[in-house]
């Protein structure tokens, strides 16, 4: 007998809406098609109407997890296209805002997943730590979310020797922590039934498709944009790409583990060598020149792309945004394919979705 | 260090300039569309290589071929969306269904990136009164 199941636009395993149409055969998933569209909020319209520091402003709203990524990655247009060479001391604040907002958002991930496994009890000990991230990123930037570090020309707030002694020691904690964490999702029988085999994603078709970050890694396409094309000093640090083979939702938590250690080792680095100087060139509204220029980022979800095209006025002639998600979702069907229908919300959540980023 | 190069090409080469990047293993990492102020459309197709950027723009026209035979989804998904968005029009791609948009959104494709915003807020206002 076959039926079409619906999931979505509104669900309990999805923080944001999306909607998936899966055709059964039973249990199986013979077929799925996946429909976005729900969060769209025209923010590339809209920042055809303002001039830079408002849509700075703006983008860093596109997404409640990875905000800093987006301002980042559109400063970083602007001052490409202006020749703006951003103070070294400016460059290291942001990778440690970056890689930061990496570490509490592979946490949320983490959290959610074992939510949707069932065990809660480690959810609940996931994102305790991850309340440890968000603290010190509280204590940098004064905010939670938005934390409205990044200005044209380099990082708007400086890191005192008090706060940099602070995020060292939530490190030396957090690791600690981790340990523990990672200990129990690679041995435990649970997490290995519920993960080892379910959605898998092959080599071939992550390239085919055109997957992007942790996502793309576990299924052993070895893509880092900080490796790849660095960008704001990541190569004057040291770090692994984390790839993990077996391409299934298993992968995917070992993956987003490792890189939480690449993550705290590239934070260290940082305020260790925390260079001396100014932090930006000075907070004004700035001068932006005709041109056009697309920069990277490595988001926590992947390869994060802004074109910015400039008429040298006031205000942007176009901002175009690819996020991750945009990449990474049209995977969900081919992982989905062949599962069981309990499986779905999982399979899903696996690729680490932010509809509200894709959406924008 | 990231670097950008931008380089013209005609509408016929876009198709072998796909085929290849593919054949060397390049991805892409995003189809552009611009609409200036002339009503001039401008679609760019950048590719990763290593770790610059390759433009390749194609300028004034307004129907294009698609790519996504040879990029698959990574190329069928932002030529969708430019299709809905702006008034380019991608032949052969399969666009059935809507990816942004619903359905009941202002009739007539692509146009929403274009419009003056007051045009637009005036055409959604006459729609819910409707």
């Amino acid at each position: 007998m076959s039926y079409i199941v619906p999931i979505g636009p509104y669900h309990p395993a999805l923080e944001e809406p999306v909607h998936a149409r899966l055709y059964t055969d039973g249990e199986a998933i013979s077929e799925a098609e996946v429909f976005i569209g729900y969060n769209h909020r025209g923010i590339e319209k809209l920042a055809m109407q303002k001039n830079y520091i408002q849509t700075l402003v703006m983008v860093e709203r596109v997404c409640g997890i990875c905000s800093h990524s987006h301002a980042l990655s559109y400063a970083m247009a602007l001052e490409s296209i202006a020749k703006m060479k951003v103070p070294k001391r400016g460059e290291y604040i942001r990778v440690i805002i970056a890689e930061l907002e990496r570490l509490h958002s592979h946490y949320l991930w983490l959290g959610i997943a074992l939510h949707i496994i069932g065990h809660d009890s480690m959810f609940m000990h996931t994102w305790d730590d991850r309340e440890m991230v968000m603290d010190i990123l509280e204590e940098l930037t004064g905010n939670r979310v938005n934390y409205g570090m990044v200005t044209v020309g380099g990082s708007r707030r400086d890191i005192t020797d008090d706060q940099r002694r602070d995020v060292l020691e939530m490190l030396a904690k957090l690791e600690k922590s981790m340990d523990r964490i990672k200990d129990f999702l690679l041995s435990d029988k649970t997490i290995a039934l519920r993960t080892q085999g379910v959605g898998i994603l092959t080599t071939e078709d992550s390239i085919r498709i055109g997957a992007v970050g942790p996502h793309a890694r576990a299924s052993n396409v070895p893509v880092d944009v900080r490796k790849d094309a660095p960008y704001c000093s990541y190569d004057d640090f040291e770090f692994d790409k984390a790839v993990y083979p077996s391409g299934d939702v298993f992968a995917r938590v070992v993956v987003r583990v490792l890189e939480n250690y690449e993550s705290m080792k590239i934070i260290r680095q940082a305020l260790e060598n925390l260079p001396a100087g100014p932090i930006n060139l000075g907070n004004r509204i700035p001068k932006i020149p005709a041109g056009e220029y697309m920069v990277r980022h490595e988001a926590p979800r992947g390869q994060l792309c802004y074109k910015v095209v400039s008429d040298g006025g006031e205000t942007n002639k176009r901002v175009s945004i690819h996020v991750p998600t945009f990449k990474n979702a049209p995977t969900v069907p081919v992982m989905l394919k062949g599962n069981s229908v309990a499986d779905a919300g999982l399979i899903i959540a696996s690729i680490d979705p932010c509809f509200s980023c894709m959406d924008r | 260090m990231q670097e950008y190069k931008k380089i013209s090409i005609t509408k016929d080469e876009i198709v072998p300039t796909a085929r290849r990047m593919k054949q060397e293993g390049r991805a892409l990492a995003m189809i552009h569309g611009f609409i200036n102020d002339n009503g001039r459309p401008n679609v760019s197709y950048e590719y990763e290589v290593g770790p610059t950027i390759e433009s390749y723009t194609v300028d004034g026209e307004r129907v294009l071929p698609t790519i996504s035979d040879i990029y698959d989804q990574a190329a069928a998904w932002p030529e969708r969306e430019m299709m809905e968005l702006m008034d380019i029009t991608f032949e052969g791609l399969d666009a059935s269904k809507r990816l942004f948009m619903p359905d009941s959104m202002l009739d007539g494709q692509g146009q929403i990136i274009v419009t003056p915003m007051k045009e637009l807020i005036e055409k959604t206002h006459k729609k819910k009164e409707g």
